[in-house]
């Protein structure tokens, strides 16, 4: 499977693909993007070749994690494709907003492999 | 509220490392050496709360620690391990912010900004200041908070 992770840190990319592989997700190919603008171009330039699952941090330059969910959901981007926010914001606004916008699920750094797990499996099960 | 604020910078210290890191960290005495070269990364608070966190470390530490975040060695002068120091200094920030009152949690924080320019001169534009040093594995990195 194809995956799109959003967040400014490098560091955290890496985390978060290293995350994913340990909860046992054959990844293809990950793509990465490190804010939502650079996101949704990664999107558009794979739309023949989709992607089954985005993880996007919150707060980053350019575009935040919030507006990039906001802009999928506007462009048709990425339709039936489970959005999970991995972000430190874990006051109930952000959460609202996160789900409001259109994001499936939530996870709060520090994480383990585990929690991740227990987040994306159910999401790409009923996928 | 100094002892509260130190309390909760330990927990969220310690639930980062614990968590992520997957090692014990410890709140030591003694200061921390802050010559130039340090990788230093700064979090500023807006809102209910303002402020700022700084965490700054050795670039032999911050290798330690980017290595311990992605599983593979880093040089110390590799642009990833001042990721992982900004990325460390934002989970630490976001942990000690989520321990606030609810009236006082509700503020932003920025996105990290790292230099390799050490702590020297730095002046905090704020009333209250605390700084606290942690060791992990013989590793010793300091939290500087401001509000």
């Amino acid at each position: 499977m194809r995956a799109l992770i959003v967040d400014d840190s490098a560091v955290m990319r890496k985390v978060i693909e290293r995350a994913l592989s340990q909860a046992g997700l054959e990844l293809t190919e990950v793509l990465q993007a490190s804010n939502g603008e650079e996101g949704l171009q990664a999107l558009r330039q794979s739309a023949s070749a989709p992607v089954s699952l985005i993880m996007s941090d919150i707060n980053m330059p350019v575009m935040d994690g919030l507006q990039f969910v906001e802009t999928l959901r506007k462009e048709n981007l990425a339709v039936g494709v489970p959005v999970v926010m991995i972000t430190t914001e874990n006051n109930e606004t952000f959460v609202l907003r996160a789900i409001a916008a259109g994001a499936q699920s939530y996870i709060c750094k520090p994480f383990t492999a585990e929690q991740v797990k227990a987040r994306v499996l159910p999401l790409l099960r009923v996928a | 509220m100094h002892s509260e604020a130190v309390t909760r910078l330990d927990s969220a210290v310690s639930e980062v490392f614990e968590t992520m890191l997957e090692r014990s960290c410890n709140p030591m005495e003694g200061e921390v050496d802050t010559v130039e070269g340090r990788i230093v990364a700064r979090i500023q608070f807006t809102g209910a709360v303002d402020g700022e966190c700084l965490l700054y470390a050795s670039p032999a530490t911050a290798s330690v620690t980017a290595e311990a975040l992605l599983g593979t060695p880093s040089e110390p002068c590799d642009p990833m391990v001042a990721d992982a120091v900004g990325e460390l200094c934002n989970m630490i920030a976001g942990g000690w912010k989520s321990k606030l009152a609810s009236h006082e949690s509700s503020c932003l924080i920025s996105v990290p900004a790292v230099t390799r320019e050490g702590l020297e001169g730095y002046q905090p534009r704020f009333g209250t200041k605390f700084s606290r040093n942690y060791s992990f594995q013989g590793n010793v990195f300091g939290v500087v908070l401001a509000f």
